[in-house]
């Protein structure tokens, strides 16, 4: 470990954005800037989950209401009021974190299980709600009318180029911030809990308290990666909010490793790439993408980093 | 570092591993340099409960680019479908004209998704500016609202407010024949069995003022067991029941209904029977009042009865509704790209607008693209069913002029016009 | 929401018979599904996400042995004993693996599982939906209770569902298997240190759980529709059912099966458009306030 790994991190992160921002620079190719904008969504959604899971220790179900959430709360801003396109992003931020404090506050005194099991029961209320709610959220069509996207500081978010770079950049920031939350203090009491809950209390850590701020951080940047799936596709969709899409968030973490920070960004892109391959290929998408989890979960039994981790220990040994 | 070897984690794998996920990666964006094929990309349901919509949309499409490449193609190139399935949802849909677009080079689209996956298609048409034909959307406002129609997206397609005025019309001269006031209805608890229940009824009153609506019933799109809803049904005694279910559904309410023989109960009226669906249900009841969606014998002409029998002999199931749309979509692209003599997504826009074509599906042997990016003049029609072929017997068809009339009325009430 | 209609459906015999007979059904079909999710779960410890696949399996290999046989008994009877060959096949090959693993690890087994044979379904029985159509022995007409209707089909249903759930109770309580396998679920390492052979207990109850779900499957298929995906809303449902009632408890799946069925009996009169809420807001009700379920052990 280097002396200042607040330093490396940063240094990685800004030579990670350089490179991506100059690729379209050099060669234009809209179905990779596609791919980026959908990852750097998918990626704040599964790390922020990851902050829950791996981190933390606590299977949630129903990440996704938070995704959904931020979408939601963004699009409809956007489209109801005036403001600016990152007032807007606050906003919805902020609405998420608090939506999550309101959820959490329910839900983090229950054990593994039943903690697992009340997320989704809420998720799955929540996802009831969208569908019913139909003056305010279009129901099972979706928000339509498109997003208006307003310029601003020279972005025009109508254009390719712009969103893919704003979208970057935003992903890279989110991912930097949830890597100093994870590195931080408060991070190593999160992991001190996962490891062994009671050692935690006797240290005079408030458990419910440490949950429910890890809860709300997670739900806030799961927001954040809504906002971004909402600019990409255009509206908010109650498939966000939806069990299946919790599910993806949960496979790419178990595919990229629960214990390697980046892990749920290559788990992301694993899953992104493989659907865009394999529904070019074939209709039974389903059958090959069963496959490969199964060859996953029980050949290697760990995500691909923790797997590659676990290469490098043992060479080391 | 040591030499031995620990099992499974030996360096050559790792490797292996390593450049399987760099191909993986790398394969999705070497895009395809087959510049003269014409790339045409299709996208629906192809799978879950209503897959029905998907695939008899694509078998149409499959004999129409046989149809099309043997008389030499578009624009003297062959022409290839690229079909992909959203599984329904509005943002796979929009991922997935996307991508049909940017990776996979399709110069036209047919969107062939439902009416949710077709708001979030036109969203992406209108940003790419690429030539697309809705085929399967029945919600009249994806054209009908001039802020959600776009200059390069087209329907052809029935629409909701087309079927209702018609249906109106003919249920409540059936109505007052029979003296059936008491109606109940039962419609998927979605967008678009709302929106066209409500607009069924506003018409319903305007043409029968005197009719009541006894009971709403809403199951889920896909519900296993309508057991319930059956049951709410008989109990609030109404003389004729309205439903817009359809396909698998329509099929699993139908074979309930019979056990509790909720078809000797009431009377029971659908604008949503398509031969599939009439072949799934064992027992079909007589006499259940029905619009035509695809039928061999509405317009009863030779060349609607020999498309009937060819894609029956290619697909051995007889075709859909969205069959004969999307067989009609094609049938527009054909005509416009040969009057505009381009791909381009304006002249095509501008050609296909106020287009007529001769087509057997048409009332009178043409359907006409109306400035509004919609079709009218389809074959529509009302008649009852009987178990064995033809299915829809006494069809009398729609009067047109009236539901043109009774459409811009309700199109100004909506503030459109 | 209409409570008016409610309290005149329960003031009229007629719509409480009808209502209540519907309730059965579909509380009674879901019982079968559940059972097994917590029967396995008591047991084994493993939340079973694969176990609507077993319903639709069930389903589509009767609707084949049907089309074959022509025998709607010996259709049931194969969807059940092929979910029972299944499950133990899954159980040997996939789920013996993950014994030891995380319930993130299960559920991406089994996940894999649905994946997989949805399209298998689709292959095989192809994409489009399938309806097997109703006996020629139940093709009558339904009979009457106090001015309430109830179909004969579903009168045997619920008969044949009730005798299930008998035997599965009396046999758990009564048999020396039973004893096992209840054992098990308390203390499994004492199980296995007095020499019982663990590994046939676990296949035993995976069998229990797929033909119950495989024969659920078989039974409701002439009167609902077979598509590939069809297993999804019905695992949820039994989630629901296996929270409420309590993790392991097949008592807690029968009666919380019956109020979920109820609900939807009675709810699709007070309140057509949110009964769905209604039972998430009951099963978070149930979390928060006794989260081991109405009849689970707390632990």
């Amino acid at each position: 470990m280097s002396k200042h790994p607040a330093w490396r991190d940063t240094i990685i992160a800004v030579v990670v954005l350089i490179i991506v921002l100059v690729i379209p620079l050099l060669h234009r190719s809209p179905a990779f800037e596609d791919f980026i904008i959908r990852l750097s969504a998918m990626a704040l959604f599964a790390t922020s989950l990851n902050l829950l899971v791996g981190n933390t220790g606590m299977v949630s179900f129903g990440h996704g209401m938070f995704y959904g959430f931020g979408a939601y709360a963004f699009a409809l801003t956007m489209q109801m009021t005036e403001l600016s396109l990152p007032v807007a992003a606050v906003i919805a931020v902020v609405a998420t974190a608090f939506a999550a404090l309101c959820v959490g506050a329910i839900c983090v005194r229950l054990s593994t299980e039943y903690f697992a099991f009340i997320t989704l029961a809420v998720q799955m209320l929540f996802y009831s709600i969208i569908i019913s709610w139909q003056s305010l959220t279009g129901g099972d069509q979706g928000l339509r009318g498109g997003i208006p996207r307003r310029e601003f500081f020279g972005f025009e978010l109508e254009s390719q180029l712009h969103l893919y770079q704003f979208c970057a950049i935003v992903g890279v920031l989110g991912l930097l911030a949830l890597r100093h939350i994870s590195v931080s203090p408060f991070g190593q009491t999160l992991r001190m809990i996962r490891d062994n809950e009671d050692r935690a209390s006797f240290l005079g850590i408030v458990l419910w308290r440490a949950r429910l701020s890890a809860f709300t951080i997670a739900g806030a940047f799961a927001g954040l990666g809504g906002v971004l799936a909402a600019l990409f596709v255009s509206g908010a969709y109650p498939e966000f909010a939806d069990w299946p899409n919790s599910g993806q968030a949960i496979f790419a973490v178990m595919l990229g490793g629960i214990h390697s920070f980046l892990g749920p960004v290559v788990g992301g892109m694993i899953l992104l790439a493989l659907n865009d391959l394999v529904t070019r290929y074939t209709e039974y998408h389903g059958l090959i993408l069963g496959i490969v989890i199964l060859i996953f979960a029980v050949g290697l039994r760990r995500g691909v980093l923790d797997f590659i981790k676990l290469i490098r220990l043992g060479r080391a040994r | 570092m040591t030499r031995t070897r620990k099992p499974g984690l030996s360096r050559r794998s790792t490797l292996a591993l390593m450049g399987a996920g760099a191909a993986t990666f790398a394969a999705p964006w070497v895009a395809r340099a087959d510049s003269k094929k014409l790339m045409i990309g299709m996208q629906s349901i192809l799978s879950g409960p209503i897959a029905l919509l998907g695939t008899s949309s694509r078998n149409a499409l499959l004999m129409e680019q046989d149809r099309i490449n043997a008389a030499g193609g578009f624009l003297g190139r062959q022409i290839e479908f690229v079909f992909r399935d959203s599984k329904g949802q509005p943002q796979e849909a929009a991922r997935l004209a996307r991508e049909l677009v940017n990776t996979n080079g399709c110069e036209l689209l047919v969107d062939a998704e439902a009416s949710s996956g077709a708001f979030a298609v036109q969203e992406v048409v209108r940003s790419l500016g690429v030539p697309c034909i809705h085929t399967n959307s029945e919600t009249s406002s994806l054209t009908a609202d001039p802020k959600i129609r776009a200059p390069t997206a087209f329907r052809v397609a029935r629409q909701g407010v087309h079927d209702a005025v018609a249906g109106s019309i003919y249920l409540s001269g059936y109505a007052n024949t029979n003296k059936i006031n008491k109606w109940a209805t039962c419609a998927p608890d979605y967008a678009y069995g709302r929106d066209t229940t409500a607009q069924y009824l506003e018409f319903f009153k305007k043409f029968k003022p005197d009719i009541e609506i006894v009971t709403e019933a809403w199951p889920k799109l896909g519900q296993p067991d309508f057991t319930e809803v059956i049951t709410k049904l008989i109990q609030a005694k109404p003389q004729a029941l309205f439903t817009l279910l359809y396909a698998g559904d329509l099929s699993a309410f139908v074979n309930q209904g019979n056990i509790y023989a909720l078809f000797a109960q009431m009377k029971v009226a659908t604008p949503n029977v398509d031969y599939p669906v009439l072949a799934a249900i064992k027992n079909l009841p007589a006499g259940i009042q029905s619009a035509t969606r695809y039928l061999e014998t509405f317009p009863d002409t030779p060349a609607n009865k020999a498309f009937g029998e060819a894609y029956l002999k290619r697909w051995k199931e007889r075709p859909t509704n969205w069959s004969w749309q999307n067989t009609v979509a094609m049938q527009f692209y054909e005509a416009a790209i040969k009057k505009a003599n381009s791909l381009d997504g304006k002249a095509l826009a501008a050609a296909l607008t106020g287009l007529k074509i001769n087509t057997p599906f048409g009332v009178d042997g043409t359907i006409t693209m109306r400035d509004d990016h919609t079709t009218i003049n389809y074959a529509i029609g009302w008649g009852q069913t009987t178990p064995k072929p033809p299915f829809i017997v006494d069809v009398k068809p729609s009067d047109w002029g009236k539901i043109i009339e009774y459409e811009t009325e309700w199109k100004k009430q909506q503030k459109y016009i | 929401m209409d409570l008016d209609a409610l309290g005149a459906c329960l003031t009229t015999p007629a719509c409480v018979v009808t209502q209540t007979t519907s309730g059965l059904i579909v509380g009674m079909l879901l019982f079968l599904v559940a059972a097994g999710v917590t029967l396995i779960f008591g047991v084994l410890k493993i939340v079973n996400f694969a176990h609507g696949t077993f319903y639709m399996l069930g389903g589509y290999v009767a609707y084949t042995v049907l089309g074959v046989t022509d025998s709607y008994t010996l259709a049931v009877l194969a969807g059940a004993l092929a979910m029972a060959v299944f499950g133990v096949l899954f159980e040997r090959a996939l789920i013996s693996r993950v014994y030891n693993s995380d319930v993130l690890m299960q559920l991406l087994i089994c996940y894999a599982v649905v994946l997989i044979f949805d399209d298998v379904v689709k292959i095989v029985w192809g994409p489009e939906f399938h309806a097997m159509g109703m006996p020629a022995a139940f093709q009558v007409p339904p009979f009457f209770i106090a001015g309430g209707v109830v179909p004969p089909f579903y009168a045997v249903l619920i008969g044949i569902a009730a005798l299930i759930a008998i035997i599965l109770g009396l046999g758990l309580s009564l048999t020396r298997f039973g004893k096992t396998v209840r054992a098990a679920a308390i203390n499994p390492q004492m199980v296995s240190a007095l020499g019982i052979n663990t590994t046939l207990l676990f296949a035993i109850v995976f069998a229990i759980g797929g033909g119950l779900a495989g024969m659920a499957g078989a039974l409701a298929a002439p009167v609902r529709s077979l598509s590939p995906g069809m297993g999804f809303s019905i695992l949820i449902e039994s989630f629901i059912v296996t929270v409420i009632g309590g993790m392991g408890s097949i008592l807690g799946a029968l009666v919380a099966a019956l109020l979920i069925g109820m609900v939807r009996g009675f709810g699709t009169i007070g309140f057509p458009q949110f009964t769905d809420g209604l039972i998430y807001i009951m099963m978070i009700a149930i979390l928060l306030l006794r989260p081991q379920g109405l009849f689970g052990r707390a632990s």
